[in-house]
C-alpha cells in the first residue's frame, strides 16, 4: 500500500508567508538599528522604540497566530502503529538524547507513508526502540509529518503493538513538512537590510554631525582652547582662536565660540565676565573671580549680531582709511556696560563706544 | 516624553489588561472558566525503570468520563500532560481537566478542586499598576512611600492570613501523630542529568522511588525526594513509611524531622509578617 498523494498539501499561503518574513526581518533590522543609533546619538525615544517595537510586534504575531493555534489544537490526533526503519542518536550530553528515527507509519484508515522525525529518548529506554520494532505513534491528520512516538501507550495500543507483524513496504512515499524555500530567507534578509537602512537614512544628519564634531581639533571648525590665567588672581579666562581664513565677524561665529566657552564647564555657565575682547580671529573672555563683588556681566548677553556693523562703522567713518587691525572690548568697569571698538591703521588709532544694546554713544576719530 | 509620561503609559497598558481580564471573567470567558474538570481514576500503575527520567512522573493508565457527552476515555500520562504524578496507586482519584469540547487535550492535576475564575493575570496586571504608582510616589515624595506602599498591604495580607496559616501548620503537626507506619522499599532510583549551558558542567538529580502497601491494602508507588541520606545507593533499601490514613499521598520517612520542619516553617511565617509590618511602620514614621 502506498500513499496516493505525492506531496502533502502546503499548510500556509506562500505570499502571506513571504510578507510575514519580510515584516519580521524589517522589525528585527529596524529595532536593532534603532538601539544602536539611539545609543550613539543619545536619542532616548529612538532607543526606547528599539526596545518596544519587537515587543509590540511579538504581541501582534502572537495575537495573529491565535486562530491558527486554536484550529490546530482542536484537531484530534490520530493514533497508529509504525515500524522503526532506522534510528540514530544525533548528540546530547544529558540523560535524554535526541534520536533521529525513520518510521513507516501504518494508519488504520489511510495509506502507509514514511517519515523522518527527531525525538528525545532517555538512554535507559533506548533499547525499547530497535530497528524493525513496532511502536505506537500519534500525529495530527492535517500534518502527517508531525509524528510523535507514544512512549506510554494505552493498554489497548500496547497490546496491538505487541501482537502486530508489520513489514516495511518498499517504495512508500516519504512525507515531510513543506519547505519554505530560499525565497523566505531572502525576503527576511531584505526586510532586515531595509529596516536598518531606513533608520540610518532617517537619522543620518545626527550621525554625520556627530562625526564632524568628533573631528573638530583637526577640522576647519574653530580651534577651541581654554586656559587658566595666572595674571589675574583667583580668576580664569577663556580664549578661542579661529583658523586661517575665518573671522569672528562671520555670521554665528561669535555665538558658537561663546557657547563653547560658557557651556563646557560645570560652573562657568553661571559666571559673569569681567572683560570680553574680540579680534579678527581671537576671542578672549576674562571671567569674574568667584565669590567677589566685581562689576561683571553676562558674556552671552552682548549684542554680537551688531558687532559687524560697529566694526564697519569704525573702519569707514573715523578716518582710518586703511585699517590693519580692529578690536572690540566689552566691560562695565565704569558702571554701565561699554562696548569699545578700536581700529588701527596707517592713519593712527580710532575708536567708538557703544552701550549694552550696541547703540553708538561716542566716537573718537583717528589722530 | 518625561518619565511621568512612561508611568502613565505603564499604568494605562496594564490597567487596560486588568480591565479586559476582569471583564472576561465576569462574562465567563476566561480559560479557567471554559475548562472542564473531570474525576480521573488510576487503573494501572507502571513500575518505574531504574535509572530512567523522573520528568514524566509515574507511568499510569487513567480513565475518566467526559461530563458533557458521557464518553469514557482511557489515557496515559505520556508527554507533557499537566502536573507530574509522583504518588500513584490503583484506584486513586486525580483531577483531569481540558478545554470544553476537547477531551483529547486533557491535563492531569494532583487535586480534584476546580480551577477558579481565571483572575490571576488580571490581578497581576493590577499589581503592576499599583507598583508603578508606588514607585512614582517613592521617586517624587521620598523612599518611605516605597516601604509603606509595598510593605503595608503585604503586612495586612500576612496578618489576615496568619491565623489560618498557623491553624494549618498545627493541623499538619497533629496529622503527623496520627500517621500509620508500614514497611516500604526503594525499588528504583531515577536520574536526570542536565548540562549547564554556561560552563558545560553536568548536574545529576536523583529521585528514589518507594513502594509500600497501606494497612487497607493499597499498593502505593511514590517518588521520595527527601528523607533518604544516600539516594544514589538507596535502591533495595527497606524503610518505614508513615502515611496519612485518609490520603496515602501524604507520607514521610522521618516524622520527627517533618515535625521540626513544620514548626520552623510556622516561626518563619510569624517572623516574616512581623518584619514586613515593622518595615511598613518605619515607612509611616519616616514620612
Amino acid at each position: 500500500m502506498t500513499i496516493t498523494t505525492g506531496a502533502p498539501p502546503p499548510t500556509h499561503n506562500l505570499p502571506v508567508a513571504l510578507a510575514r518574513g519580510f515584516l519580521t526581518g524589517g522589525v528585527v533590522g529596524t529595532s536593532l538599528a534603532a538601539l544602536v543609533v539611539g545609543g550613539i546619538v543619545e536619542n532616548a525615544s529612538l532607543f526606547v522604540t528599539g526596545l518596544v517595537l519587537p515587543v509590540v510586534y511579538g504581541l501582534l504575531w502572537f495575537l495573529a497566530g491565535m486562530p491558527r493555534r486554536a484550529r490546530e489544537a482542536a484537531v484530534v490526533p490520530r493514533t497508529a502503529l509504525a515500524v522503526i526503519e532506522s534510528r540514530e542518536a544525533v548528540g546530547g550530553e544529558t540523560s535524554e538524547v535526541p534520536v533521529r528515527f525513520e518510521l513507516t507509519v501504518v494508519p488504520d484508515d489511510g495509506p502507509v507513508y514514511r517519515v523522518e522525525i527527531t525525538q528525545d529518548i532517555n538512554l535507559v529506554d533506548l533499547a525499547d526502540y530497535r530497528p524493525r520494532g513496532v511502536v505506537v505513534v500519534q500525529y495530527p491528520p492535517d500534518r502527517p509529518w508531525r509524528v510523535r512516538i507514544v512512549k506510554r501507550p494505552t493498554p489497548e495500543w500496547e497490546d496491538r503493538a505487541a501482537s502486530a507483524q508489520l513489514d516495511s513496504v518498499p517504495g512508500t512515499a516519504t512525507v515531510a513538512a513543506p519547505p519554505q524555500g530560499c525565497a523566505f530567507g531572502f525576503v527576511v534578509l531584505l526586510g532586515l537590510l531595509l529596516g536598518v537602512a531606513a533608520v540610518l537614512l532617517a537619522f543620518r544628519a545626527d550621525l554625520f554631525d556627530r562625526d564632524d564634531t568628533a573631528k573638530s581639533p583637526s577640522a576647519a571648525r574653530p580651534s577651541v582652547s581654554s586656559t587658566s590665567s595666572t595674571t589675574i588672581v583667583s580668576s580664569a579666562s577663556g580664549t578661542v582662536a579661529l583658523g586661517r581664513g575665518q573671522s569672528f565677524l562671520d555670521k554665528g561665529e561669535l555665538d558658537r565660540a561663546l557657547g563653547s566657552l560658557t557651556k563646557g564647564g560645570d560652573t562657568r555657565d553661571k559666571r559673569q565676565a569681567l572683560t570680553v575682547v574680540v579680534q579678527e580671529r581671537l576671542l578672549s573672555v576674562v571671567f569674574s573671580p568667584a565669590g567677589t563683588q566685581t562689576p561683571g556681566f553676562d558674556p552671552r548677553a552682548l549684542p554680537y549680531g551688531g558687532f559687524p556693523a560697529l566694526v564697519e562703522e569704525a573702519t569707514t567713518t573715523l578716518g582710518v582709511r586703511s585699517p590693519q587691525t580692529w578690536q572690540i572690548t566689552a566691560d562695565r568697569l565704569t558702571g554701565s556696560l561699554v562696548i569699545r571698538v578700536v581700529v588701527t591703521g596707517a592713519e593712527g588709532t580710532a575708536s567708538l563706544e557703544a552701550d549694552g544694546q550696541g547703540k553708538v554713544v561716542r566716537r573718537a576719530p583717528a589722530r | 516624553m518625561g518619565w511621568h509620561g512612561y508611568l502613565v503609559l505603564w499604568c494605562g497598558v496594564f490597567g487596560a489588561v486588568a480591565l479586559v481580564g476582569y471583564g472576561r471573567s465576569l462574562a465567563g470567558m476566561t480559560r479557567a472558566q471554559r475548562t472542564v474538570w473531570a474525576k480521573g481514576r488510576i487503573e494501572r500503575v507502571g513500575e518505574p525503570r531504574h535509572g530512567s527520567s523522573p520528568k514524566d512522573g509515574i507511568a499510569v493508565v487513567v480513565s475518566f468520563q467526559d461530563p458533557a457527552t458521557g464518553q469514557e476515555f482511557t489515557v496515559t500520562n505520556d508527554d507533557e500532560r499537566g502536573e507530574r504524578i509522583s504518588v500513584a496507586w490503583t484506584g486513586r482519584e486525580i483531577g483531569v481537566h481540558y478545554p470544553r469540547g476537547r477531551p483529547h487535550a486533557f491535563r492531569f492535576a494532583n487535586h480534584l478542586s476546580e480551577g477558579g475564575r481565571g483572575l490571576g493575570w488580571p490581578t497581576f496586571a493590577l499589581f503592576l499598576v499599583y507598583a508603578g504608582l508606588v514607585v512614582a510616589a517613592a521617586i517624587d515624595w521620598g523612599w518611605p512611600w516605597a516601604l509603606l506602599g509595598f510593605c503595608g498591604p503585604w503586612a495586612v495580607s500576612g496578618a489576615y492570613h496568619l491565623p489560618g496559616n498557623v491553624r494549618d501548620r498545627n493541623r499538619r503537626i497533629d496529622a503527623l501523630a496520627a500517621m500509620a507506619a508500614v514497611p516500604g522499599r526503594v525499588v528504583a532510583v531515577l536520574k536526570s542529568v542536565t548540562v549547564d549551558s554556561n560552563d558545560g558542567s553536568t548536574s545529576t538529580h536523583l529521585v528514589p522511588v518507594v513502594t509500600f502497601t497501606t494497612l487497607d491494602g493499597r499498593a502505593v508507588t511514590a517518588y521520595c525526594e527527601s528523607g533518604l541520606t544516600d539516594p544514589a545507593g538507596s535502591r533495595g533499601l527497606n524503610v518505614t513509611i508513615h502515611y496519612a490514613p485518609d490520603d496515602p499521598a501524604v507520607f514521610v520517612l522521618d516524622v520527627e524531622a517533618e515535625r521540626r520542619s513544620w514548626k520552623r516553617d510556622m516561626t518563619v511565617n510569624v517572623v516574616g509578617v512581623l518584619v514586613v509590618a515593622a518595615a511598613a511602620v518605619v515607612g509611616v514614621v519616616a514620612l
